[in-house]
């Protein structure tokens, strides 16, 4: 770092409601209704950022691999757990492949980042192993929601299809094979997306924070460019495996399609 | 000619939840190289019934088998190439004509098998009155008459022991529906093909001596 960072107080956070005070302005005077929302939602970013702020704290005075592991891994389940509520599909329950997948997964490629590619030592260094797998898993986290949706989705909409290759001697991973390129697809376009617009649409924000921080762009530069190939790299692995048991899990022992119409749906 | 049971049902439940149950302790007997025409009140279950066969669904309890064995024994993809079931509404893959008949032979299980010629297929398409369409049209241009012949000829191309037919000629005209009719009544007769239709159209007397098959309140009967 080479310069110091200018501290925000609590008469500047105070000053920074204003905007939400514009928000909420808006909101009275096109009757939006969503005051409440708005009140809630910065309540809630002034307590959740707080919490983690001190958590964060108590964990890097700490100095040890479990806090750190425990951390990584509350983030994981709450991930897991937004997935799960964002896909509108519940004839098959998920949760417990895909969480064990999601560990693997974001485990793997944030001790390749910290301790391979940064170097940092130990691997598991808490300044660098939580931002950067937090960083990992709420980006790769969308891309899997839209994957899963995607995916019981078209395996709900083109039953039929799917049937009719079961039918003349498929199984089920011939018979969903188009279907399970498509939701992978579907998954990955936001990141590579990001991948062409970064630097010159927009400045990601852990380069702006490095940036604020005192960083020589130049380094901040070579940060983001990691998370960026992680971020692309996890999604890829993440979709992969995520798409393929959650569509297993849609088939049966007898490799029919499990997913029905809802007046046919088992209990 | 002796006759030789190919599939058999044991006391098979089956039903979908809050629905009342398709089949209740129903048990039968299907014989090789006989046609079955199945009836009964709509939304009985009928459909439903031919999809046990191939195990798209699975009954609650008893027991299916096909040629003695429990239908479990069977490896599903190589169970349902024997067993084929072909849907009513037809289901074709964005592709040719062509691409859609050879399209089980893509997958593993069939790999062995041979390609049918084209003399054959154009045979095939011939006798269910298809003679119009051309093998690199895209397929998702004929209508569901002709897709529904489609899905036919694909099926039989697999050379199945048994054919299981969802209202195979309900979307048909009175001359295409008699064609697709004459040529199951053949396979039958000289193939010894088993067939279980669903059928709400009285079929052709004479051609094969039909035996029906009713369904009704969780019940499965012959009738006369």
């Amino acid at each position: 770092m080479t310069g110091a960072v200018i501290e925000i107080g609590p008469y500047q956070l105070i000053l920074a409601l204003l905007f939400i005070l514009v928000a909420g302005g808006a909101s009275l005077y096109h009757g939006l209704r969503l005051e409440k929302d708005l009140l809630i939602g910065t309540i809630r970013t002034f307590a959740q950022l707080f919490l983690l702020g001190y958590v964060l704290k108590f964990v890097f005075r700490l100095d040890s691999v479990w806090p750190v592991l425990a951390v990584f891994l509350f983030m994981i389940v709450f991930a897991t757990r937004i997935i799960r509520s964002r896909i509108k599909e519940k004839q098959v329950a998920f949760f417990w492949p895909m969480l064990i997948s999601m560990i693997i997964s974001y485990a793997l490629a944030a001790i390749l980042i910290t301790g391979v590619i940064i170097g940092a030592k130990p691997w598991w260094k808490p300044q660098y192993f939580i931002p950067l797998g937090g960083m990992l898993i709420g980006n790769s986290m969308n891309a899997v929601a839209i994957s899963l949706d995607r995916l019981l989705g078209d395996l709900k909409e083109r039953r039929r299809e799917v049937e009719m290759m079961l039918c003349l001697g498929a199984d089920y991973h011939e018979a969903s094979k188009d279907i399970v390129k498509n939701a992978m697809h579907a998954g990955m376009i936001p990141a590579i997306n990001s991948m062409m617009a970064v630097g010159v649409v927009f400045i990601p924000g852990m380069m702006t924070g490095q940036i604020l921080a005192g960083a020589d762009p130049l380094v901040a530069i070579r940060y983001q460019i990691v998370v960026m190939v992680m971020i692309v790299g996890a999604t890829a692995m993440l979709s992969f495996l995520g798409v393929r048991i959650v569509c297993r899990l849609c088939f049966g022992t007898a490799q029919q399609l499990l997913l029905r119409p809802e007046k046919n749906m088992r209990k | 000619m002796e006759t030789q049971t190919i599939i058999e049902l044991s006391n098979v439940n089956f039903g979908f939840p809050d629905q009342r149950p398709i089949l209740t302790e129903a048990s039968l007997s299907i014989e090789k190289g006989a046609f079955y025409l199945l009836q009964g009140p709509s939304g009985v279950g009928k459909s439903t019934f031919l999809r046990l066969f191939n195990r798209l669904e699975e009954p609650r309890s008893g027991e299916i088998r096909f040629k003695g064995k429990l239908l479990s024994d069977y490896p599903p993809p190589r169970l349902r190439r024997s067993l084929l079931y072909i849907q009513q509404t037809p289901a074709v893959v964005d592709g040719s004509v062509e691409d859609n008949l050879l399209l089980p032979f893509s997958f593993k299980t069939n790999l062995h098998l041979k390609k049918p010629s084209r003399r054959k297929i154009e045979a095939l398409l011939e006798q269910v009155h298809l003679h119009g369409v051309a093998m690199n049209d895209h397929a998702r241009t004929l209508s569901v008459g002709q897709l529904q012949r489609l899905c036919l000829v694909r099926g039989l191309l697999l050379d199945p022991e048994v054919l299981l037919l969802d209202e195979p000629t309900s979307a048909l005209d009175q001359e295409s529906a008699m064609a697709v009719m004459a040529l199951l009544a053949q396979l039958n007769r000289e193939s010894h093909l088993t067939v279980l239709s669903v059928a709400h159209q009285i079929f052709r007397q004479g051609d094969v001596a039909y035996r029906h098959l009713q369904l009704k309140d969780g019940r499965i009967e012959g009738t006369p």
